[in-house]
């Protein structure tokens, strides 16, 4: 616990720093980064927390984007707009999770898709709203109560503070009775059942909170972006979150954070070389998924316990299990 | 008034008829064995009392209340509560971690989302209570998956009776053990106190004739028999069936 | 509504739902043997398209191009499960990813090499007419397709029902175990699963070329729309699927007349209504 601290502590100091030493694009990039951090843990929340892969998180996020951008000329208050757009994508993820989360795995993965691409296609087809697939201008300037906020580091600021305040809200979740019984239903849910937990009612709990948290990432994202085209909700967007995730690696909170520095670093560094950045994505999480050993956070875990092992080994110490094992296969 | 009646229950996959008729009634504080060979319906029974599996018709009552379509998840919280034949923990996390997650199925704060579990003292304190009353406090840490098979076994119960039952229902708590780990888990069942019921299904004849009070014999989805353990030793029909000829009746 | 109209709109939902059928059979099944999701299911149906079009841009007639892009979106369906799912069985985020990751690169892949120009396919000579019955007129290629898709369809009741290998794909959607058991190579039934189903895409595909043609995007509609006719019909029921698909095409089509801008709702809800009825699908497994 002191350790999680200390690392939380680090972190604070990092991004109290990084403003300093980025440049404009640097800062406008890593809001991004933070904007998409929290879209990513909230997608890690449902998939390594309660075993339930969704393909169509995006469309809570498009929700987020779309209030904003739909309600933003005749709602002046941001805190309203957040509000709205939490609610909303919290509400619709209740709706749906009441109907999805009585299906299998895979049923399941296939009726988010679906449910993303809706949105998607409404999105497209609403036109007179939307503005179709040229998408629409968020008029809505983001004020906290402390004037207008229009600064890369006055918007960096804020997408750090939201960045922590979802970490610190998901890290307290993981840790409550509704977060502890979510975990024990995604390992065993005969059991959970037997026990006398009403399973559904758990699993939905957290896909809502999930969702909410994609709406709030969303409209994040239309503040910050300040444009928004139905791609927000495209399935091609929630898979590519769902990589962040992996790329981080499932099961951790802070995990699918990293794996979405990581992703829009790269998409944007390469973007910058190539037009085939989707080719190049492709073939990246093709041979992740071939060679990678369940993310970044994990390696560091393999690498720690690797250095840790050798020590123990010169002092003639028991070695645990699963390090052996990783020795053989190197 | 009985704690457990079965009444006339019917079950069958597709054309086999796995539950014929089948009543039993457990009074209150009884310890309640059902035995019968392999492939007699017992574990199909138990699913139906806990409607795992749907009934086909019948009804089974629970303090007089009708409970033969509740789902499973309810019926612990109207205090029966029950065990699976073959290990079904929570294998990643530690003794401990399970505990918490059984015992917080009753509680009030089980839908809490942003107060940690670990907080609650009672948690705390009904789990030191347990681990200390069966003498595993040392295994308090230890993951699941590295118990020997008889902890797990213990374990299983455990879990099982976090919820403070008014009947439990052990399904082969003995299976797959050695015998003396076999002993000690009837004397462990002995142990428990006489407030909640016991039905049980059970292979291990020592173990059979050392906990019943009573006993109903379950062949081919049928209870051929339900009575004293004295009656059941002594019905031909019984050893026929079930000792196979009455070779080795344990007298 | 007049009646011609109304009789040409039920044909071409027909002819749209033989197509859904098409890609969905390939899906349906894949998933059901494989246990796998496969995301890059649109993108070969794309693919199957393109080919296509380039063998009848070298003066390859329409019938040639439909059996050589049949052929090797087929192989490439080998080649895929050969390369990258095999190294994987078992393991079904990460084969969900995969898949996902293939779709990418093909779709780009396809943007590279034929552009993001909307392209269309001509109808074949042969089938380049129409029949009139009173008012109503019906085209012949659209008729055409609706007998492949029904004739695929019998094809795969007599293949599922009535030989060995039928059964032994059969047994693999109940219980995969089974079929290792009995002594049948499971490799070699999930490579031909996985390219039976990149042909029909392909087949689909093709077919579908001159009614929907060519665009960047499509593969992503494609895909979604075979995932509900699946989710509809129930996992690894072909039968489902048909009925599924046919719903859908003739939904889709009636939809976009009286709805344009709800269609895909219009989808979705039905999709909802048959869960909320049928969590397994309609001709799907008890426990799905």
């Amino acid at each position: 616990m002191k350790k999680n601290i200390l690392i939380f502590i680090v972190f604070l100091l990092i991004a109290f720093v990084l403003p300093f030493v980025l440049s404009v694009y640097g800062i406008d990039l890593v809001s991004e980064i933070f904007i998409m951090a929290i879209f990513a843990m909230s997608l890690g929340l449902i998939m390594g927390y309660a075993g339930m892969v969704s393909l169509g998180h995006a469309g809570f996020f498009g929700i987020g984007a779309y209030t904003v951008a739909l309600l933003g000329p005749h709602i002046p208050n941001s805190y309203l707009l957040l509000f709205f757009s939490i609610c909303l994508s919290g509400l619709l993820a209740l709706v749906t999770g009441a109907i999805f989360i009585r299906t299998s795995k895979f049923y399941f993965l296939m009726i988010t898709l679906a449910f993303g691409q809706l949105l998607f296609a409404l999105a497209w087809q609403l036109k007179q709203w939307t503005g179709g697939a040229d998408g629409m201008k968020v008029s809505a300037p983001l004020n906290l109560g402390f004037g207008e906020i229009v600064s890369p580091i006055g918007i960096y600021s804020v997408m750090a503070a939201a960045f922590i305040i979802v970490y610190l809200l998901l890290r307290f979740f993981v840790e409550s009775p509704v977060g502890k019984i979510v975990k024990g239903i995604m390992e065993n849910e005969a059991r959970m059942s037997a026990l006398g937990y009403d399973v559904r009612i758990y699993k939905l709990l957290t896909y809502t909170f999930s969702g909410a948290l994609a709406g709030f990432a969303g409209s994040l994202y239309g503040f910050y972006n300040l444009f928004v085209s139905p791609d927000v909700s495209s399935w091609m967007f929630s898979g590519q979150v769902m990589m962040m995730v992996i790329i981080g690696g499932v099961g951790t909170l802070i995990g699918p954070a990293i794996g979405a520095g990581l992703f829009i670093f790269l998409q944007n560094f390469i973007s910058t070389y190539t037009e085939r950045w989707p080719i190049i994505m492709g073939a990246l999480l093709v041979i992740l998924v071939l060679v990678g050993k369940g993310g970044i956070i994990h390696w560091f875990a393999l690498l720690k316990s690797k250095i840790f092992y050798k020590k123990r080994k010169n002092s003639d110490d028991y070695a645990p299990q699963h390090v052996e094992k990783e020795e053989v296969v190197n | 008034m009985s704690i457990l009646k079965v009444e006339n229950i019917n079950k069958s996959f597709k054309t086999l008829q796995v539950l014929q008729n089948v009543s039993l009634e457990v009074q209150p504080g009884e310890r309640h064995v059902i035995i019968g060979p392999n492939g007699a319906g017992k574990t199909t029974l138990f699913n139906c009392i806990t409607n795992v599996l749907p009934i086909d018709s019948g009804k089974i009552f629970l303090e007089g209340q009708e409970i033969s379509n509740m789902p499973s998840s309810k019926l612990v919280h109207l205090g029966m509560s029950r065990t699976f034949q073959k290990n079904n923990l929570f294998g990643n996390l530690t003794v401990e971690e399970n505990l918490h997650l059984a015992l917080t199925a009753t509680k009030r704060y089980r839908y809490q989302m942003f107060h940690a579990l670990t907080k609650h003292i009672d948690l705390k304190k009904e789990t030191d209570e347990i681990l200390a009353q069966w003498e595993i406090s040392t295994r308090r840490n230890v993951k699941v998956n590295n118990l020997s098979y008889g902890e797990q076994r213990l374990l299983e119960i455990l879990l099982a009776m976090a919820s403070k039952p008014k009947i439990l229902l052990l399904d082969e708590p003995t299976s797959g053990m050695s015998p003396a780990e076999t002993a000690q888990t009837a004397e462990m069942i002995q142990k428990l106190p006489r407030t909640v019921s016991i039905l049980i299904i059970e292979h291990d004849m020592d173990v059979v004739f050392s906990i019943a009070d009573r006993i109903t014999v379950l062949h081919h989805g049928e209870v051929i028999l339900s009575g004293t353990p004295e009656e059941v030793r002594n019905n031909e029909e019984v050893r026929e069936i079930y000792f196979g000829g009455g070779a080795k009746a344990h007298a | 509504m007049s009646l011609s109209i109304f009789s040409v709109q039920l044909l071409t939902g027909l002819a749209y739902g033989m197509l859904y059928f098409m890609i969905a059979a390939g899906l349906t099944i894949i998933l059901g043997v494989m246990n796998i999701v496969n995301l890059a299911h649109g993108t070969l149906f794309l693919l199957g398209s393109y080919m296509a079009f380039t063998f009848m841009n070298q003066q390859f007639s329409f019938w040639i191009a439909l059996l050589l892009s049949v052929a090797v979106t087929a192989v490439i369906g080998i080649i895929i499960e050969k390369l990258f799912i095999r190294q994987i069985y078992g393991k079904e985020l990460e084969q969900v990813l995969l898949t996902f990751g293939l779709a990418f690169v093909i779709a780009d892949t396809a943007k590279w090499i034929w552009g993001t120009e909307p392209q269309t396919m001509a109808v074949p000579a042969l089938l380049d007419s129409s029949i009139s019955i009173g008012p109503m007129v019906f085209p012949f290629y659209r008729l055409f397709v609706v007998l492949i898709g029904c004739l695929l369809a019998l094809l795969l009741w007599y293949f599922e029902s009535k030989t060995r290998i039928g059964a032994i794909i059969r047994a693999g959607v109940d219980d995969r175990a089974m079929v290792s058991a009995l002594g049948i190579n499971v490799g070699v039934v999930f490579t031909g699963v996985f390219a039976f189903g990149a042909g029909l895409a392909a087949l689909s595909g093709v077919l579908g070329g001159p009614l929907i043609g060519m665009y960047t995007g499509m593969e992503s509609d494609i895909l979604v729309t075979s995932l509900i006719v699946v989710v509809i019909g129930g996992l690894g029921s072909w039968k489902g699927s048909f009925i599924g698909a046919i719903l859908i095409g003739l939904i889709e089509t009636f939809g976009k007349i009286w709805f344009p801008s709800l269609s895909m709702l219009i989808v979705f809800l039905l999709m909802v209504v048959v869960l909320i009825i049928r969590p397994q699908g309609l001709f799907g497994r008890e426990v799905a």
